[in-house]
């Protein structure tokens, strides 16, 4: 589990998040929605010590996190907006190798873990490739794949659905789905629902650093464009 | 470009440490050995390590075409002595030591062929153990990784200002305004990329990459060290 | 999980990550600008953006990451990286006539860096005078310069007066082109990681 509990973040003069506080529970699927500088992006990086908190605390099983950082960076894993520039080797395999390589696990065992994360979003027929000759799909994939073999219990994923056509878009959709039934927990950043409103269990919208709304997703359905969100 | 291609040849198979071995006993030589005969022989030598690299050897030497300007100004130049005619005497060490020079980039052409970043940054964390190894080896890996990103970038960039009539202004601010941009877009990459780093547990003693001898290196380190023991003795004794 | 760990993970810091990103990606734009030549009238060889790149290395990553980033350039040259001239990789290269321009470059990195900070620390550019960062730039064309050319000289068996001219003295008034475009992007403020 998750807290995060009355978390202040600055940010130069602003404030990027103002008293924020939000659970996420073992196995739970979230929408983490908002407009641009909402603070969606700077709440996440605080959930595996990315960031620390000016005020306020985040605990990952009851473990601090930023006195924890292996960790809260084993069990909360991050896949961020834009996988182009994270992307740590040039093949698939080297890439998702990389996280279980930093835990100095031996090489049987890295092996193992590379096969399950590339077979859990479907991509185990591309581990030789090139990461920079696949499609935009395919990357958002390995890149999941590079955060899921670090066998996280949570899953953060900030837009993962950006720039991706439709197709791709439910591929990856449905490969959360199939994460999310074998007891990940998912917090996906986002600013369209299409697609995950039937999906999630929760809805949690920030608007200027501070929570507007937390609730389930059929309460929040008549509020999304008050919220800044693209109705659906 | 020089850079590796994934191949079947014997190099292939080869532990990085042998090749840099070979590599290294080889400029030995050369350097020992910058003689009419000493030449000839080592010519015949890196004919015969390309081939075991399975690399074509014109088109290495157009790789190398950037170097002749040197090569050639310097034993003409050096013929020419103050007021005098051309001495073709003084021209010799320099033409010698330019061949040397090709003869030493064709072996380290096999090498570049053959080697994957993998097992060089191995190669590199076998000889410098902890977090300098780690440093080096991980640098190594990344320079690979982002230096066609950053070559897309530049060419974008360039493109952008011939749109936007860039050629008239003068070249030092022509090689500003491009270093301004090209930086800008690097620190950027550099910055999300740290992040990513940071949370896939980014640390200083992570499983390293394999490195083993197979039978195949035998051979090998056996020329390697004849190549060390010969420049050695050359040096030592006097070719 | 963390208990199939097999040792204590001893993480990288955060400040020398975004450091080791930075020295890493660094190499690499001087591998990229490798490719970037601006016609020169005085010499057969072209003049490419490299000892710019040089010089930022010391002004905006400081003397010590500044020289680390050189040397990460020149490892990944060695080791195949086309980071050189032209798309020239390989130990062959280093070892070659202008071996010397480069292996002095991490040496250099710290000259300029060290001199435009006023030590080994990474300080505000700002607040350095035009006068120490002219000074650093120099001492650092210096330190390329008096490697590189009697490596040349050494290398090619060449007359000390030979190398002098064609290894150095074609090569000043470009260099003196790149010292005022660094100034003129310190001065501009236009990059913004610093």
């Amino acid at each position: 589990m998750i807290a995060v509990q009355n978390v202040v973040h600055e940010r130069g003069e602003t404030t990027a998040l103002d008293g924020v506080s939000l659970r996420v529970d073992d196995g739970e699927f979230l929408a983490l929605v908002g407009p641009n500088g909402s603070g969606k992006t700077t709440l996440v990086r605080h959930l595996n010590g990315l960031l620390d908190p000016d005020e306020g605390s985040v605990t990952v099983d009851g473990a601090s996190v930023p006195e924890n950082p292996v960790a809260a960076r084993t069990s909360v894993g991050m896949v961020f907006q834009n996988p182009r520039d994270c992307f740590v080797a040039a093949t698939v395999e080297a890439d998702v190798a990389f996280g279980p390589e930093n835990l100095g696990l031996d090489r049987a065992e890295i092996d193992r873990r590379v096969t399950a994360a590339l077979e859990a979003v479907g991509m185990t027929t591309h581990r030789q490739r090139r990461i920079d000759r696949l499609s935009g799909g395919q990357q958002a994939r390995v890149a999941i794949a590079g955060a899921l073999a670090m066998e996280p219990a949570h899953l953060v994923l900030d837009e993962p659905f950006s720039g991706l056509d439709w197709p791709s878009r439910r591929t990856v959709l449905e490969r959360l789905e199939a994460l999310s039934a074998d007891g990940t927990s998912l917090v996906i950043v986002t600013h369209d629902l299409r697609g995950l409103l039937e999906r999630v269990d929760r809805i949690v919208a920030l608007a200027s650093g501070t929570v507007a709304f937390d609730g389930p997703p059929g309460a929040v359905a008549p509020r999304l464009e008050s919220l800044g969100v693209r109705p659906c | 470009m020089l850079s590796y291609e994934p191949g079947d040849s014997v190099a292939h198979h080869l532990d990085p440490r042998s090749k840099l071995l070979v590599q290294g006993g080889f400029a030995a030589v050369a350097f020992v050995y910058t003689t009419p005969r000493g030449l000839a022989a080592l010519t015949a030598v890196a004919f015969g390590l390309l081939a075991v690299a399975r690399t074509a050897p014109h088109r290495v030497l157009w790789e190398f075409r950037f170097v002749f300007p040197f090569l050639f100004a310097a034993p003409l130049l050096g013929g020419f002595a103050w007021g005098a005619w051309f001495v073709p005497e003084d021209a010799i060490p320099s033409a010698l030591a330019g061949y040397r020079a090709l003869l030493v980039f064709l072996v380290a052409a096999a090498y570049v062929r053959t080697t994957p970043v993998r097992d060089s940054r191995a190669a590199i964390q076998w000889a410098v153990p902890g977090r300098p190894g780690q440093f080096l080896g991980m640098g190594v890996a990344f320079v690979f990784r982002f230096l066609p990103v950053l070559r897309a970038d530049i060419g974008r960039i360039r493109d952008g200002y011939r749109a936007r009539l860039g050629t008239e202004r003068s070249v030092p601010e022509r090689m500003g305004l491009l270093v301004v941009a090209a930086f800008n877009r690097a620190f950027d990459r550099a910055d999300r990329f740290s992040l990513a780093l940071r949370a896939r547990c980014f640390s200083w003693n992570p499983t390293l990459p394999e490195v083993g001898f197979s039978p195949l290196d035998v051979p090998a380190v056996l020329v390697g060290t004849a190549f060390l023991a010969i420049a050695g003795y050359g040096a030592i004794w006097a070719p | 999980m963390s208990n199939s760990t097999a040792a204590e993970v001893d993480l990288v810091g955060d400040e020398t990550t975004l450091n080791i990103a930075r020295a890493a990606l660094f190499a690499a734009l001087m591998g990229a600008f490798a490719y970037v030549a601006f016609p020169y009238p005085l010499s057969p060889a072209p003049v490419t953006l490299q000892v710019l790149g040089v010089f930022l290395a010391g002004l905006f990553l400081g003397p010590l990451w500044g020289a680390a980033a050189m040397v990460l350039y020149l490892l990944a040259g060695a080791l195949g990286a086309p980071v050189f001239s032209n798309g020239g990789a390989g130990l062959g290269v280093l070892l070659g006539p202008t071996g010397g321009y480069l292996f002095s470059y991490p040496l250099a990195a710290l000259a300029v860096g060290a001199v435009a900070h006023g030590g080994l620390e990474l300080r505000s550019l700002a607040e350095a005078s035009v006068a120490r960062l002219v000074g650093g730039m120099v001492l650092g064309v210096a330190v390329i310069y008096g490697i590189g050319v009697p490596f040349l000289w050494w290398n090619l068996e060449m007359t000390l007066r030979t190398a002098v001219v064609t290894g150095a003295v074609v090569f000043v008034p470009a260099e003196a082109a790149k010292m005022t475009a660094a100034i003129g992007i310190v001065r501009s403020d236009a990059i913004r990681a610093a």
